[in-house]
């Protein structure tokens, strides 16, 4: 996917202005509520037309407000999942799942009808009047749907925050699935970094209908004038790790950060019946504490070494990077960078607990507290 | 099997029936095309447009179909020419009835087809059109069959007004015996008539009975409409 985008919208008393190169195949747009998020879905899919730039989309000119250009929304071929689902409830769900197929000619179908059913597991609902789904069934019909129209470009409008922890739980995998197995370029707005991180690093940040920021999430998350706007949902370090060695008679697995060198560190988590699948697992930057040497006689089991690569100030707070094999957030109070003398290149230990390690939903796999026990 | 009704109340009954069924036929497609105009499109002129498609709803009908006989007569501009290029004389025939009946309901179709029409969630016309669907299939294929119950509705209460019809028919269609003389006309004839007063009883119960009909038999199809395009209330 590659979008160019330079936007000026007005919605009443609101003004959103953007100019924006996106690369890649998937990026996520964060930012609090009213800054502009949804408004900038709209202008790309054509149901808002803003008040002037240019929109295009793999080198096609969608808007250009100099030329009096719009394509409208149904030639654009950008689909959309709607936060409420929007389902036609006159329709089956089949009928939901083939609305967009319908429209398209049989040529320009890139999208199967049995291979979304399958992917997203609603073959049991095929029949069913809409009316009867519940919400994660009716947020799967939505990507099913979206998706059987073969969209040049997928957006996401907070797809999952009318659902609760659970389902959420249960939809991000099929998200996930889908970017992964039909490649349809993703654009996901959320309010909630959890959400977005599962999918991708790249993030624009928005707020107060400007870009505030714009890149990966970790250079993101070290630059002053945007880590605020992060730090105001919780930032998060995504850990992928992989199974290194299943030891099921003493209950433990070893865990390696995925792509590390065989020699590198490995944890050990309880053993849980997860297979060989990488997974992804969330931790804090408040939840790991530094330590100049390793602690002994300690609940805390897992400690990591590693090396400080840089010191951000934020507030009165202190974000340092710390390298333990992959770059680790870690907030700390000025108090203790002023104690420890901490500069960059000094080697230290990160703690944390085994419960502060959250389990982000990997593939076909609910989530669940994966405590790390040692290292 | 006669009920007691005489051949010539049979006739009024029969005519009224394929009257009124004409006239909800008839006012359908156009009442629903501006109420969709009216309830989703921006246009200069839609305030006075709006109150003109009222008008019938507030004029007295005997004007409305006085106007219709200008209009529509072997002399008028609609009337002389469909004489002339079809040969069709509408006035003083069944046909006349029917478009005297359908302008007085239009409104009450128009009304019912709108509000159902506004009450089709907008956010379901923008998803269609996410999915490729281009504006006239989205208001086929989502608006139109989410308005259904009322456009139902609407057909149902211009079919119920058609057999009330007088004032409007009267001028236009004239009363002619079991040509154009519809329940209403036939009671008003009986009640001018010395010692119709029986005749006239009948008559008004056979109305009260028909009207209910329609109107029940409205309410289980609409229940049914809505049960089907899954939006119960």
């Amino acid at each position: 996917m590659k979008l160019d985008l330079c936007l000026e919208c007005a919605r009443g008393d609101f003004r959103l202005a953007v100019d924006l190169h996106l690369e890649g195949n998937a990026a996520g747009i964060f930012g609090p509520s009213g800054a502009g998020k949804t408004t900038l879905l709209h202008a790309l899919t054509g149901l808002l037309h803003p008040r002037s730039g240019r929109i295009a989309l793999d080198g096609e000119v969608l808007y250009d407000s100099k030329m009096s250009l719009r394509v409208p929304p149904h030639r654009r071929r950008i689909g959309m999942v709607f936060q409420d689902a929007r389902l036609f409830p006159h329709l089956s769900v089949a009928g939901n799942l083939r609305y967009g197929e319908r429209l398209l000619p049989a040529d320009e179908r890139r999208i199967h009808f049995n291979e979304v059913v399958e992917l997203l597991e609603i073959g049991g609902l095929l029949e069913r009047p809409v009316r009867h789904l519940s919400g994660g069934e009716r947020q799967r019909v939505a990507l099913g749907r979206a998706l059987l129209a073969s969209p040049r470009l997928l957006l996401l409008d907070e797809p999952l925050s009318s659902l609760d922890r659970r389902l959420k739980a249960q939809i991000l995998p099929y998200l996930r699935r889908v970017h992964r197995t039909l490649g349809v370029p993703l654009l996901i707005v959320s309010h909630d970094l959890g959400d977005i991180l599962h999918l991708t690093d790249r993030l624009i940040i928005l707020d107060h209908g400007r870009v505030a920021g714009h890149g990966r999430y970790l250079d993101l998350a070290r630059d002053p004038r945007v880590s605020g706007i992060l730090r105001s949902s919780g930032l998060l370090n995504v850990l992928r790790l992989r199974p290194v060695e299943h030891r099921p008679e003493h209950g433990v697995i070893l865990l390696a950060f995925a792509g590390a060198p065989p020699d590198a560190a490995t944890v050990v988590a309880p053993y849980h019946d997860g297979g060989d699948g990488e997974i992804d697992v969330a931790l804090r930057p408040e939840d790991i504490a530094l330590a100049l040497e390793r602690v002994e006689h300690i609940s805390i089991q897992n400690q990591l070494p590693g090396e400080i690569v840089s010191i951000h100030q934020a507030d009165s707070r202190i974000l340092c990077v710390v390298n333990v094999g992959t770059d680790l957030l870690v907030d700390i109070t000025y108090q203790a960078l002023e104690t420890l003398e901490l500069v960059p290149g000094k080697r230290v230990w990160c703690l944390f607990k085994a419960h502060a390690l959250q389990s982000l939903a990997s593939d076909g796999e609910n989530p669940s507290h994966i405590p790390i026990v040692s290292v | 099997m006669s009920f007691g009704l005489g051949p010539e109340e049979w006739a009024a009954l029969r005519l009224s029936a394929m009257v009124a069924m004409w006239c909800a036929l008839a006012v359908a497609a156009p009442g629903t095309l501006f109420a969709w105009l009216l309830a989703r499109r921006q246009f200069a002129g839609k305030g006075l447009l709006d109150i003109l498609l009222h008008l019938p709803l507030v004029l007295p009908p005997v004007a409305v179909g006085y106007l219709l006989l200008l209009v529509c007569g072997t002399n008028g501009p609609v009337g002389g020419w469909l004489k002339q290029a079809f040969n069709i004389e509408i006035v003083f025939t069944w046909k006349a009835a029917v478009l005297a009946s359908a302008v007085i309901a239009f409104p009450l179709m128009l009304r019912s087809a709108r509000t159902a029409i506004e009450l089709v969630d907008r956010r379901l016309e923008e998803a269609a059109r996410t999915l490729g669907a281009t504006p006239l299939r989205t208001v086929l294929t989502v608006t139109l069959p989410l308005a259904l119950p009322g456009i139902f509705a609407g057909m149902v209460l211009a079919f119920a007004r058609s057999l009330g019809e007088f004032g409007a028919t009267i001028i236009v269609a004239g009363n002619i015996l079991g040509e154009t003389q519809t329940l209403p006309l036939a009671l008003f004839s009986m009640l001018q008539r010395p010692g119709g007063e029986g005749g006239a009883l009948r008559l008004m119960v056979i109305s009260i009975l028909l009207s209910y009909g329609a109107l029940a038999l409205s309410e289980l199809v609409a229940r049914r409409l809505r049960h089907m395009v899954g939006v119960e209330r």
